[in-house]
């Protein structure tokens, strides 16, 4: 689904990623763990298009495509969802608008027609339902105002209205207590479908505990510098990520 | 003679001109107002950017354009009205500056309200026109309102007795038809809400067609002692016109007035509304100016706390783009003897281009002590977070972009609390920003 080549990004002058390689096919859960400033962060967004970063090499192809190709719209178009770490608040743009433009945006460029009104509230509220939010949320504006496990859980029913092929939670669990981490895994883990793939940026460990990844990437300084199953998360939790700098010095 | 010297002696001509305004011409009273300010519309002429009030605004291409008194009406097909005027209220329809009786409607006005066409007020009611016309005018820079003195031609006359409430709002519909090229019109509307009435009024402006022409309209609205007025305008006029007008108004003690502005349409609008507060009177000014292309679009106020405990609250707000430029000059004056005057002005502009200019003028002038007045003016551009974050869920570029801005606006839509008025102001909005929002109602 998601083939990712030697990619290099630098922002202003200043190597960020320094030849990524990454795999990833449709049903497998990749988690995308390291230290902070290693690059996690830029590598979600890259992958959703946000400007400001220079990619000087490498190229990234979602399913067989071009990725860096795409516009940012047509990324989300295609099945590129990111989960962002800071949702941005939209103050005057109500939720169920902003709900209602994203997946009417989503269905037209897959040739469907718009979802009747009806139907439309009558989805979003039961996703909503399994979420444990309140309805009222679809009427205020989009995160204005809302709690860090408010607008993280607005991510989630955003990802669940869309239905993205890939999506890229960047460090969902910040910012969560226990109770609203269990809610947002298992809107997670409800999405989990064969013909879809996961990126969870994390730098912690714990996200793993609700979400089981099939794989496990530490990323140090830009690079990959370990792959492997989900007992490398528990060996970083143990360990902390000090061996990564000793790796990297030597 | 230059060409300039040459256009203005042709508006000179047009205001001393013999017999050219037959609307109470009789009247020696009217005719005796009228020479005099067409004298001195003789002698300045329109303002020019060299007055401190007018130094945003250069209407110099008026005289290059040599508007004519528009002669009759023209023809306005059934569809284009039937979109004009609002569901639930009183209409009074005027189509190039003439009263259409035909489209017009007061049937079931309440007993004690006059709403009439100027043209009949004035022969019903002489006396009532004569206390009203030229009595709230307070400014200095008096051309186009010398002008429209002068040459007035119709108008509305409206009167509202006293604890009469109005239970509909009467919309005084002002079009300006496809047969009305290059020509002008001087509209004058003298309003009176007595003691403890209430009443809505709306002036409407639209445009069949892309024509030029120049609407020059004087609102004069007098509210007395606990009544209340809500005043609106709604301006679509057509891309090439030039609409310049002024809502002058007295709120004597305990009155309250609300005024919203709304202006979309013209090349180059001029909006002044000015208010003097009685004592305890309550004033809301709300705007909205949405500019594109090259339009100019200058919006002035006047804020007269002239007596104690008075409240005004202005909240002004624009949209610019391509090449707009947006003017906003406020003015609040709190007079000596006005102690706990509490007053507040804000404008913010919303620039969604770097063509596009906003010149923000806000002015205090306090002479009282004991008074809380704040004002705040802010110029931006939508926020670039935002436009990413709406785009990384599927809405296009453009789409993000009118969301945002419309969301800007939004916010001065949202307070019309007469749902017809709020759906004409949202369809004008959502025809400059498509699929930017909808409709409460489609929930």
């Amino acid at each position: 689904m998601l083939k990712i080549e030697n990619l290099h990004v630098s922002v202003e002058g200043k190597e960020i990623l320094r030849g990524i390689n990454l795999e990833i096919n449709a049903g497998e859960v990749h988690a995308i763990m390291g230290p902070n400033g290693s690059g996690k962060s830029t590598l979600s967004y890259i992958l959703a298009g946000r400007e400001g970063y220079d990619i000087t090499e490498g190229k990234i192809l979602f399913h067989g495509k071009d990725l860096l190709e795409m516009s940012v719209e047509e990324r989300a178009w295609a099945g590129v969802f990111l989960a962002f770490q800071y949702p941005v608040e939209v103050p005057g743009v109500s939720n169920i608008y902003f709900l209602k433009a994203a997946l009417n945006g989503v269905r037209k460029f897959n040739g469907l027609s718009e979802l009747d009104a009806m139907d439309f509230i009558s989805m979003v509220k039961g996703k909503m339902k399994d979420l444990e939010m309140d309805e009222k949320f679809l009427y205020r504006a989009v995160n204005e105002g809302f709690s860090g496990g408010e607008k993280k859980r607005n991510e989630i029913l955003q990802m669940s209205v869309l239905e993205p092929s890939l999506c890229v939670l960047d460090e969902t669990d910040s910012g969560l207590d226990i109770d609203a981490l269990k809610i947002v895994s298992e809107g997670v883990n409800r999405l989990r479908d064969p013909s879809r793939a996961f990126i969870l940026v994390t730098h912690y460990q714990r996200l793993l505990d609700y979400i089981k990844p099939d794989f496990v990437h530490v990323l140090a300084a830009g690079k990959v510098v370990k792959s492997g199953g989900p007992e490398l998360a528990l060996e970083l939790e143990e360990k902390g990520y000090g061996w990564v700098d000793e790796k990297l010095a030597s | 003679m230059s060409s300039l010297e040459n256009s203005k002696t042709q508006y000179a001509e047009l205001v001393t001109a013999p017999n050219i305004s037959t609307l109470g011409a009789e009247l020696s009273w009217l005719s005796n107002l009228r020479e005099s300010a067409g004298n001195d519309f003789v002698g300045a002429g329109f303002p020019t950017p060299r007055e401190e009030e007018w130094r945003y605004t250069n209407v110099s291409a008026l005289e290059k354009n040599q508007f004519s008194i528009a002669e009759k009406a023209g023809m306005v097909d059934a569809d284009f009205l039937a979109k004009v005027l609002l569901d639930d209220c009183y209409h009074l329809v005027f189509v190039d500056g003439f009263y259409q009786p035909n489209f017009s409607s007061i049937d079931g006005l309440p007993a004690g309200v006059i709403a009439t066409a100027l043209s009949d007020g004035i022969s019903e009611h002489e006396e009532l026109v004569k206390s009203l016309l030229d009595s709230v005018i307070e400014v200095a820079d008096r051309g186009f309102i010398n002008f429209n003195t002068a040459l007035f031609n119709e108008g509305t006359l409206i009167s509202i007795d006293e604890n009469t409430s109005v239970d509909k709002p009467i919309q005084l519909a002002f079009i300006s038809s496809s047969e009305a090229t290059l020509t002008l019109s001087n509209l004058r509307n003298l309003v009176v809400a007595k003691a403890g009435s209430k009443a809505t009024i709306i002036e409407t402006f639209d445009a069949c067609g892309d024509h030029s022409y120049l609407n020059n309209v004087v609102s004069e609205i007098v509210v007395e002692p606990n009544a209340n007025l809500s005043h609106h305008r709604v301006q679509e006029e057509s891309a090439a016109a030039y609409h310049i007008a002024g809502v002058y108004t007295r709120l004597e003690h305990n009155a309250i007035f609300s005024q919203y502005n709304y202006n979309f349409g013209a090349s180059l609008s001029r909006a002044e509304v000015h208010a003097t507060l009685g004592e305890a009177s309550d004033c809301t000014l709300d705007g909205l100016y949405v500019g594109q292309d090259r339009q100019h679009m200058d919006n002035h106020t006047r804020v007269n706390h002239a007596q104690p405990h008075a409240v005004s609250n202005e909240t002004y707000k624009g949209v610019l783009a391509d090449k707009a430029r947006g003017v906003f000059q406020g003015r609040i004056i709190v007079a000596e003897d006005a102690q706990k005057t509490d007053a507040k002005m804000s404008n913010r502009n919303l620039l969604l281009s770097d063509r596009a200019e906003a010149d923000s003028k806000p002015q205090l002038e306090i002479y009282a002590d004991d008074v809380k007045c704040a004002h705040g003016v802010t110029v931006g551009q939508l926020d670039d977070k935002a436009i990413f974050y709406l785009r990384s869920r599927g809405a296009d570029e453009q789409t993000a972009k009118n969301m945002l801005t419309f969301a800007f606006a939004n916010e001065m839509v949202e307070n019309i609390s007469f749902k017809p008025l709020q759906m004409k102001v949202l369809d004008a909005l959502l025809l400059r920003f498509p699929q930017a929002g909808m409709r409460k109602e489609w929930l």
